[in-house]
């Protein structure tokens, strides 16, 4: 573990790109430590997280999008919104900044092994899921069946639309896409995501479903879940809030008596009823 | 004196008009001499509301600092009264607040309360230490009349008396639609000695003694939450982009804070003195405050507070305006 | 070695040894009294209640660097503790060592911080006894604390009259004992006798307390309670309460640059405060004063305790002297007893 945990590494951006566009556009870095040798003692899952930031701008907290079965880079996508978040999108490749992590828990790999997973997820909610689906999809012995449920406000805003695709092409898992409102010459569903899943209505038996996107979504997704038979431990989702040190001591980020930084941000809808904070 | 049967009979019936949802007041406090805001809700709640000289706190604030939630889909929103009692300075503070349109006058139902002056806590306490059983201060002629544990202490007035009080020229409220009492006659006036004293100080001298001062700062920002004055949705010493003022605590970033509070209240200030009374670290706020003030009256012949129909000072603009002083 | 007393004519002569340290002491300006670093004896004002703000920012400072850094360029440099050097906190009550102690859980849970724990390291603290509970307001004794308590000190000293009386109870503490030794004499075991009965006596004029068992599980039960509309109609939203707590710990985080040279540094925060958890989105999770203090009471009641087992409160009354507003923590507690 990180000797001072304030102190963060230097990443080097190998590569940037846009995964959706407007005033909250989304931005995918794909970064290495500046320092080879982090890479030793680096080890995160799927579900950690990060704080990532430039000194003199700030740091915020964001998920690491990749799974650690994919070698030799970190992934972080980026939503526009704040000060930190518009100077990291100035970045490009060749460009660093720097992160400090890897923070909080992580979504229960190895309890869900053998078990059926149904990933749902809307516009960048989509980046906490994409790496238990490349988990999964990269140790597809130890799952049984992935589907995936995924959907934005129009198809400019689907995040990670080239993977999906792969995704479709590879056959190895269903995946089942979604626009808000109608657009000409869009092949799947329309409609919001919460009706997709209803849809799709993947069974509860051995499964895990796991779900993130905005608040609306993840309650109705909930709600809709707990109509098709899913028993609150079977759920899962992340939770964000305003966060500063990462590491459960600057205490804004509580919901209830769970620091979403350090005991987070993965729950168990079981963990997150007895919590009425948790969708404040 | 105001008759406290007569207030609480009052209230009730404010309180139970459709037009208003909730009435500020004043109940008893939690230990020894102090009193404390009331939100009364009902007309059985009306019961427990006093007006002593230990009702200190200026209600006023509580107009502007309620945190609105969004109304819900489906609800209306609620657009009845506020009631709420006034002192003489505190509703300075209401009529401001009017003259700069933070809300139109029959959002508020002014309970007007004639002053006869307000202790300041601090000497009471220090003077009557570690009493925990609920006292009660009276005036009666030039004292003050402490009841606590069985006994009764008298105190001469000017001794337990604010500040503030001793230079009060609006004992009696200037907007009220219900006065609880008969208006009391002006019994000071204030003639800017202190100020004058302060003005007179070499600079190096007024420096070093403010640095001193804002030292001490922790920047609680009690002092500006409190003031009736400080309303601004959005406040610039919150603000982190573009930030105006870092959060760090040093004598640099203290003294701005100080400085742009000082200056957001030139010519808003009423003299409630709220900010110096909740200072944890005793920084004396109204010198600044009050030297503005002095200033606002002799460069422009205005007193904040006064009247509605007057517009802001600082945003009206006379072809006669002073600005000889500017430089 | 056996009890040590201090002469009061000799506790300038002690302080000015304790003065190549980084000496902390209360000090008196106007009526307020804080702790500082003293280079001189005469500074120190020991004759006092409790100081306005407790002792807790020389481990945990209002503002502190965590490191600096050039704009631009890659290199941190990390913020030197250490270069603060030993330290004496000299004359602290024990609440607040009581509070110290009580912090020093969160900052030690799971990653360690080092600039606090360093600190904590480098300071040893000199209590000094409440011979009268110094406010009406005083409750620790609900809190399993005592005006003569000695967790998270090193040296307790009492007031004996025309002595202290300085009993050690760390390595820490009887290395500065020996530090001081020709300035202390050696007591007598009457005098610790007579200082157990001296403490009774004085946990006798405590005037408040609570009973706060079962108030930790109780707390999550009363979440929609009325009572916190009721408890925080009058809340300003200032810091005074959560700033003058000895337990409260939270911080924020900023970066601060200047012609290209920059810090990161953290700074007290307060719950109380509404952007403290205001979202880049402008969406609050605890958007009025109500949930805030929901929030402050639970912390300290109720989430602390369940992961620290200890109350995250130790009585010392400064919330209630000081909140503008009398809004009294005791009363809130009660209320919640009741419901």
């Amino acid at each position: 573990m990180m000797k001072n945990p304030y102190i963060p590494y230097e990443v080097n951006i190998l590569d940037a790109w846009y995964e959706a566009p407007g005033e909250r556009c989304i931005k995918t870095f794909k970064v290495s430590f500046a320092d080879e040798k982090v890479w030793d003692t680096w080890s995160h899952l799927p579900g950690q997280c990060a704080m990532v930031g430039i000194p003199g701008v700030g740091e915020s907290m964001f998920c690491i999008s990749s799974s650690p079965t994919e070698k030799g880079y970190l992934r972080f996508s980026i939503m526009k919104a704040g000060k930190n978040t518009a100077s990291l999108h100035e970045l490009e490749a060749g460009d660093s900044f720097f992160i400090r992590g890897p923070l909080g828990n992580n979504f229960p790999m190895e309890e869900w092994k053998g078990k059926n997973i149904v990933t749902i997820g809307g516009g960048i909610g989509q980046a906490p899921l994409r790496p238990v689906i490349q988990w999964v999809r990269d140790n597809r012995g130890d799952y049984g069946e992935l589907e995936l449920v995924y959907g934005a406000r129009t198809s400019q805003d689907h995040c990670f639309k080239a993977e999906f695709e792969e995704i479709n092409q590879a056959g190895d898992c269903a995946c089942h896409l979604s626009i808000d409102v109608e657009e000409e010459e869009w092949p799947h569903f329309v409609g919001f995501v919460p009706s997709l899943l209803m849809e799709v209505a993947p069974k509860p038996d051995n499964a895990i479903a796991v779900t993130c996107g905005p608040p609306v979504m993840i309650n109705f997704v909930l709600q809709n879940l707990e109509k098709l038979g899913f028993a609150p431990e079977q759920v899962y989702t992340t939770l964000e809030n305003r966060m500063k040190c990462g590491i459960g001591k600057c205490g804004r980020c509580n919901v209830g008596h769970l620091y979403v930084c350090k005991d987070g941000p993965v729950f168990s809808y079981a963990q997150l009823k007895e919590i009425p904070e948790a969708f404040a | 004196m105001v008759d406290v049967n007569k207030l609480r009979e009052t209230a009730k019936e404010v309180i139970s008009r459709e037009d208003v949802r909730e009435l500020i007041g004043y109940r008893p406090g939690t230990y020894g001499f102090r009193a404390r805001p009331a939100f009364v809700m009902g007309p059985d709640e009306a019961g427990e509301l006093i007006f002593t000289p230990a009702c200190v706190n200026n209600l006023a604030s509580y107009i502007v600092l309620e945190e609105k939630l969004p109304v819900k889909r489906g609800e209306e929103p609620d657009l009845r009264k506020v009631a709420v009692m006034v002192k003489g300075c505190d509703s300075r503070a209401l009529v401001q607040q009017m003259e700069e349109k933070a809300y139109e006058r029959d959002r508020i139902l002014v309970l007007g309360i004639p002053c006869t002056g307000v202790v300041d806590m601090a000497k009471v306490e220090a003077r009557f230490p570690n009493i925990l059983e609920l006292g009660e201060i009276a005036l009666e002629g030039d004292r003050f009349v402490l009841s606590f544990n069985g006994t009764k202490e008298e105190v001469a007035k000017e001794e337990l008396l604010a500040d503030k009080c001793k230079r009060c020229r609006y004992p009696t409220p200037l907007v009220y639609d219900e006065l609880l009492d008969s208006e009391v006659e002006r019994f000071a006036d204030d003639d800017y000695s202190d100020v004058e004293e302060m003005e007179k100080r070499a600079a190096e001298d007024k420096w070093a003694y403010w640095e001193e001062k804002f030292s001490r700062c922790i920047r609680c920002y009690s002092c500006r939450n409190v003031c009736p004055m400080c309303y601004c949705e959005d406040c610039v010493l919150d603000r982190l982009q573009p930030q105006w003022m870092r959060r760090s605590v040093d004598i640099s970033e203290n003294t701005a804070y100080h400085i742009s509070r000082a200056y957001h209240l030139a010519g808003r200030c009423i003299q409630c003195g709220e900010c110096q009374r909740v200072c944890p670290v005793d920084i004396p706020l109204m010198e600044l405050n009050r030297k503005f003030y002095k200033d606002v009256e002799e460069l422009y012949d205005y007193e904040p507070g006064t009247n509605v129909e007057n517009p802001p000072l600082l945003s009206t603009f006379k072809v006669e305006d002073r600005e000889d002083f500017i430089m | 070695m056996a009890v040590q007393k201090l002469s009061k004519d000799k506790v300038a002569e002690a302080l000015g040894e304790l003065c190549k340290f980084r000496l902390i002491a209360p000090a008196k300006s106007d009526d307020v009294v804080v702790f500082k670093r003293i280079d001189d004896p005469a500074e120190a004002y020991l004759e006092y209640g409790n100081s306005t703000i407790p002792p807790k920012k020389f481990a945990f400072p209002q503002t502190e660097t965590l490191f600096r850094f050039i704009k631009g360029s890659p290199e941190l440099t990390e913020a030197n503790v250490e270069e603060e050097g030993t330290t004496v906190i000299f004359g602290l009550r024990p609440c607040d060592a009581r509070a110290m102690a009580i912090v020093d859980k969160l900052f030690a849970w799971d990653y360690d911080d080092p600039y606090y724990l360093k600190r904590r390291e480098l300071t040893t603290l000199v209590g000094m006894a409440c011979i009268e509970p110094p406010s009406v307001n005083c409750f620790c004794t609900s809190l399993g604390g005592s005006p003569f308590g000695t967790e998270g000190l090193d040296i307790l000293l009492t007031d004996m009259g025309d002595y202290y009386l300085v009993q050690a109870f760390t390595d820490k503490g009887k290395k500065l004992e020996k530090t001081l030794s020709s300035q202390l004499e050696d007591g007598s075991a009457g005098d610790e006798k007579k200082a157990k009965e001296m403490a009774l006596a004085s946990e006798g004029k405590i005037r408040r307390s609570i009973d706060t068992d079962g108030v930790p599980e109780k707390l999550p039960d009363l979440w929609d309670n009325e009572l916190w509309q009721k408890v925080s109609a009058a809340c300003l939203g200032c810091g005074i309460c959560t700033f003058l707590c000895p337990t409260c710990h939270c911080f924020d985080i900023q970066d601060e640059v200047e012609e290209g040279e920059g810090r990161r540094c953290r700074m007290w925060d307060s719950c109380m405060f509404s952007e403290y958890t205001v979202h880049a989105s402008g969406h609050n999770p605890r958007p009025t004063r109500k949930e805030r203090t929901r929030n402050r009471v639970n912390h300290k009641y109720s989430y602390y305790p369940g992961r620290f087992d200890v109350i995250a409160c130790v009585g010392c009354g400064r919330c209630i002297n000081l909140c503008p507003v009398n809004i009294d923590i005791l009363d809130i507690l009660e209320q919640v007893v009741d419901a």
